[in-house]
């Protein structure tokens, strides 16, 4: 087809998808990053900006109040990620394996109701946790004590809180992983297993030796998703702990919307969005980079 | 070809202007206000963004209904929130064309709003019955440099609630009136399983702004103290060093209260309320409006309800409750009919055309829900209602008590205080640092506003 | 591929199964049970499991305090509004990405991608003020029109239609077909089941949409979805007597999402699998 002609459909194609996203995702990006820069009313028009350069960073990584929190509210984000990843990626690994492998009827009914969980709303999800968690009309501290264990304080502590919450998290994505895992898993080819078989390879050496390095690529990427989804953490925070007990919940989330929405301070919310981002950047081309180490070798 | 080429682009074009009509004509009946809405119709329409429960609500809607009639010209919407999304509600739709005209708000948000310019000014009619119907201290919370802004609606205090049954098996015949009082009796009606505590003398609420820090203000009124006098903070003052001293000694010293059993959760109730209910902790600092909680929960227990002014401090004189109030406002982004439609529907719902026996319409609605109304008339039109057992010590104690301070930044000041509360209460900071850290944090927040 | 296992080994194996079934669908079944608990069952403690006189109550009273149909209405709306949006320009922009060459597509697909890794709070604010400028604020066109097209969706499609035979596409051009056409007639039905694993994706996810709906819409009951209903019901209904109610208005939330999965879970799998999602 002519390149000329090429170019009407070119364009006619891509002109909703890229003015959808340049007008609702990249503008106010750009925006983000300016708005970084001022101190702003959101109850007011972007015109209203008063310039304050690094001000608003400044803030954050200061020793005041403003400063604290919003640490506390990155330190919590991450180490929620971090915990949901650390149980994640063994969990869908095992469930993955068991599902794509396991020579027993069933496992597609197993793959059912694991993948079932992530299509709950995340509000209705955190309202049954946060019932199940009661501590003393729940039946998780009821359950336990069936093992003999004391009740947990579970949402009221705030050493629990926050591990309460990632129990919850895993609980939902659990499904989502294992089905990405085993789609990793579909594209070893069977050869090699009949080789390793072949040597004398037991499951376990199997799964470590053989297994892992091959789903290599796909678990780099569940990590990335994982810490994406995990950021995006809302529901249980706002209508369950509202970021308490002390803030052992505050995520970055519910922290942002609070600063810039409730307390109208649209340039501080902006200048922590863009730390998030930058942070996130860092770690997602670090995963990336590791991704391409990997498939060197 | 290239025509086609073009038609296609027209057509998508098209199909995606459908859709957004579609979808935003869909959305007219909703009964927003729209700016240009001066000309499209005959009605006037105003609506009002409340926090109020359902029934209240229908409660509500008979008396907009009562007022359409009176005046078909124009229509009255009401929009209700969960009240932990009421500010964040306001704020975001402060700036917008769909904002409601009226809001019922938490005095303390009055300067901030003010300050973006949001708010409509009171006209002088509606200004002058302000003044002239309601207390001073009340219509000086709706207003902000002189110029008042809307109609006080709710007044709210604190008292100490306590169980009598509980009061009776530990022996003790009358509620604590001082500090050492307090802690002797919280000490007697604590009762441990091991090392957890099972019935809690005292309640420190957590996990909620006002929950946590109204009752400590409480306190430091009663001990002589001042969250801010002349413009900065003072928590550094020795009255407040013992408040902190005093939530320690509760806390982490005697122990006598216990940090889970009193958290809250997004819509103020949750734990601290449930614990009360079922009779684990027999003290606690609250206000008056939690009484349809109680009543709901405990049905016929509530009768072992008592109430008490708050306990009288070392270096105080007199019990001193804190209280503060919620007023309605007018959106000043409104078009000039709405607002003026606005406040004359606001004056007719604040006065006893729209309510029965005297009272306002507000007051019956505040009423039914146990609530405080405000406005002289109000109070005087309830006299008999507010003489029943669970609200005498709040009437009685409500000239005597003292305003939360309204200023820029309040809102963060409290939370901020909150935050270093509930770490004192969970054990994490001694008393001293969190009068440090309090003070330093709360000249903090209100320098960032001010400037 | 499977090996043979010994019978205590797949004994093991399936009890392990059956543990993990019961305690993923745990959550559910309570939220369900308790959806017809008494309050009295409720407040219990220790909880009770099982209701003893099952009772539909509690559903009525939620119906008292949210409007139900309405909620599910603008749910609907959202998620099928947002959906048809979604498949519509991605299919329209995979296929350009997939068969066309221009210059700067590359760097353009890597742009668009990379929206993609963006936690939507980044832009919430700025966002938020743009739709309110625009009017928009208080309305479902405000939730619906900034989600319209998505780069997941652009992602997706590229990678199935790369996979449809150039020379079918050369054919049909030289039949005369226009590129609408093709696109339409040639292209989308060779990717059914990445487009219909698209659809329960994009549906799914902003029937649970909350966050940018809550911020938009504050304060519309008439335009609430489900979910923020929902929260709304928590809120009216805090004390723990009213448990039931709770449950049975997530309950109620629930099952739309969940039973379209049951049908339609075939192509939720099939697809990530073959979408060489890892790559």
């Amino acid at each position: 087809m002519r390149i000329a002609r090429q170019n009407w459909w070119t364009a006619g194609f891509l002109a909703p998808s890229v003015g959808l996203i340049g007008v609702f995702v990249l503008i106010p990006i750009v925006l983000t990053v300016w708005l970084s820069l001022h101190r702003w009313s959101t109850a007011t028009p972007f015109g209203d900006a008063e310039w304050v350069g690094l001000r608003n960073f400044d803030a954050l990584f200061s020793s005041e109040l403003v400063g604290r929190d919003f640490r506390q509210a990155l330190r919590n984000t991450f180490v929620y990620a971090g915990l949901s990843i650390a149980l994640l990626i063994p969990l869908s690994i095992l469930f993955g394996v068991i599902v794509h492998r396991a020579a027993v009827r069933g496992t597609t009914f197993l793959r059912t109701v694991l993948f079932a969980t992530y299509c709950v709303p995340m509000i209705a999800v955190a309202i049954v946790w946060s019932k199940l968690y009661s501590p003393t009309e729940g039946p998780i501290n009821q359950a336990l004590g069936w093992f003999g264990i004391s009740p947990q304080p579970w949402l009221s502590d705030t050493g629990t809180a926050l591990i309460s919450l990632v129990f919850l998290n895993v609980w939902q994505q659990l499904g989502y992983f294992t089905v990405l895992v085993v789609a990793g898993l579909t594209q070893i080819p069977p050869s090699v297993y009949e080789a390793a078989a072949l040597d004398g390879a037991r499951n376990v050496k199997l799964l470590f030796k053989i297994t892992l390095p091959l789903l290599r690529r796909t678990l780099l990427f569940c990590v990335v998703i994982a810490l994406i989804n995990a950021i995006q953490v809302f529901e249980p925070v706002a209508t369950i702990t509202q970021g308490g007990p002390v803030g052992a919940t505050n995520v970055l989330t519910y922290h942002i919307r609070q600063v810039g929405i409730e307390r109208s301070q649209g340039g501080l919310a902006s200048a922590m969005a863009v730390t998030l981002l930058l942070a996130l950047m860092v770690v997602v081309t670090l995963v990336f980079a590791l991704m391409r180490k990997g498939d060197d070798r | 070809m290239k025509r086609t080429s073009r038609y296609v682009a027209l057509l998508l074009l098209a199909v995606c202007a459908l859709v957004v009509a579609a979808c935003g004509s869909s959305d007219d009946d909703k009964g927003a206000t729209t700016a240009s809405g001066g000309g499209s119709g005959d009605k006037v329409k105003i609506s009002f963004l409340t926090h109020w429960a359902p029934e209240t609500v229908r409660s509500f809607e008979r008396i907009t209904a009562a007022y359409e009639a009176r005046h078909p010209d124009v229509d009255v919407e009401i929009r209700a929130v969960p009240f932990a999304d009421l500010l964040t509600t306001l704020r975001s739709q402060a700036g917008g064309d769909n904002g409601p005209t009226m809001a019922s708000i938490y005095d303390l948000w009055l300067p901030e709003l003010v300050r973006d310019g949001v708010l409509s000014r009171a006209p002088e009619a509606n200004a002058a019955e302000v003044q002239r119907e309601w207390p001073a201290n009340l219509a000086g919370a709706a207003s902000v440099d002189g110029a008042t802004y809307g109609y006080p609606n709710e007044v709210d205090l604190y008292a100490l609630n306590y169980n009598k049954a509980l009061f009776r098996e530990a022996g003790i015949s009358a509620p604590p009136r001082t500090w050492d009082e307090l802690i002797a009796d919280a000490k007697k009606l604590t009762k441990k399983d091991g090392d957890r505590i099972t019935q809690q003398g005292f309640g420190l609420i957590s996990s909620w702004a006002a929950g946590t820090v109204h009752p400590f203000t409480s306190l430091l009124y009663s001990n002589g103290g001042e969250l801010i006098a002349d413009g900065r903070a003072a928590l550094d003052s020795p009255q407040a060093g013992e408040t902190f001293d005093l939530v320690d000694q509760l806390a982490n010293k005697e122990k006598v209260s216990s940090a889970q059993m009193s958290t809250a959760d997004a819509n103020t109730t949750g734990p601290y309320l449930e614990n009360f209910v079922s009779g684990k902790t027999a003290m606690i600092i609250m206000a008056n409006w939690w009484e349809s909680a109680l009543r709901a929960g405990m049905r016929d227990r509530f009768s072992d309800v008592g109430t008490a002014p708050i306990p009288v401090g070392p270096s105080g004189d007199a019990p001193h409750s804190v209280s503060y109030s919620w007023l309605t406002v007018v959106n000043g982004k409104a078009d000039e009919a709405e607002q003026a439609a606005a406040w004359e529907f606001l004056a007719y719902l604040n006065s006893p055309e729209s309510g029965e026996a005297g009272h306002s319409g507000m007051a019956g609605l505040l009423q039914s829900m146990g609530i405080l109304p405000s406005r002289t008339s109000d109070l005087e039109a309830y006299r008999g209602d507010l003489d029943r057992e669970f609200l005498k010590a709040y009437v009685e104690e409500l000239p005597n008590a003292k305003p939360f301070p309204i200023v820029l930044g309040g809102q963060e000041f409290t939370e901020s205080l909150q935050r270093n509360l509930e770490a004192l209460q969970a054990g994490q900071m001694s008393a001293g640092d969190a009068q440090e850290r309090s003070q330093a944090d709360a000249e903090s927040v209100l320098e960032s506003a001010a400037g | 591929m499977t090996r043979r296992i010994s019978m205590s080994r797949r004994a093991a194996l399936l009890s392990f199964m059956l543990i993990a079934c019961v305690v993923t669908a745990f959550p559910i079944l309570w939220m369900v049970a308790t959806a017809f608990k008494t309050p009295d069952e409720a407040l219990q403690t220790p909880p009770v499991w099982v209701p003893g006189s099952p009772t539909t109550d509690a559903f009525s009273a939620v119906g008292d305090v949210i409007d139900i149909p309405r909620s599910f209405l603008n749910s609907a709306l959202i998620a099928g509004l947002t959906t048809a949006g979604i498949l519509l320009t991605s299919l329209l922009a995979g296929y350009v990405f997939a068969k066309y060459r221009f210059r700067g597509k590359n760097a353009l697909f890597a742009l668009l991608i990379a929206t993609m890794f963006l936690p939507p709070i980044v832009t919430l604010i700025p966002l938020f003020r743009i739709v309110t400028q625009l009017g928009w604020d208080a309305s479902l066109v405000g939730v619906i029109v900034p989600n319209l097209a998505n780069a997941f969706g652009i992602f997706l499609m590229r990678q199935f239609i790369a996979g449809v035979p150039d020379e079918l596409i050369e054919a049909a051009r030289l039949d005369g077909a226009s590129e609408l056409r093709i696109v339409f007639r040639i292209v989308a039905p060779n990717v059914l089941p990445a487009i219909a694993a698209l659809a329960m994706f994009a549906f799914v996810y902003h029937w649970n949409s909350y966050l940018w709906p809550l911020t938009v819409l504050q304060g519309n009951e008439q335009a609430s979805p489900i979910v923020i209903s929902l929260a709304r019901l928590l809120t009216y209904t805090g004390s723990a007597a009213n448990t039931p109610q709770v449950m049975a208005g997530a309950t109620l939330a629930v099952l739309p999402p969940l039973i379209l999965f049951v049908i339609l879970q075939r192509f939720f799998v099939n697809t990530i699998s073959r979408a060489g999602m890892t790559g």
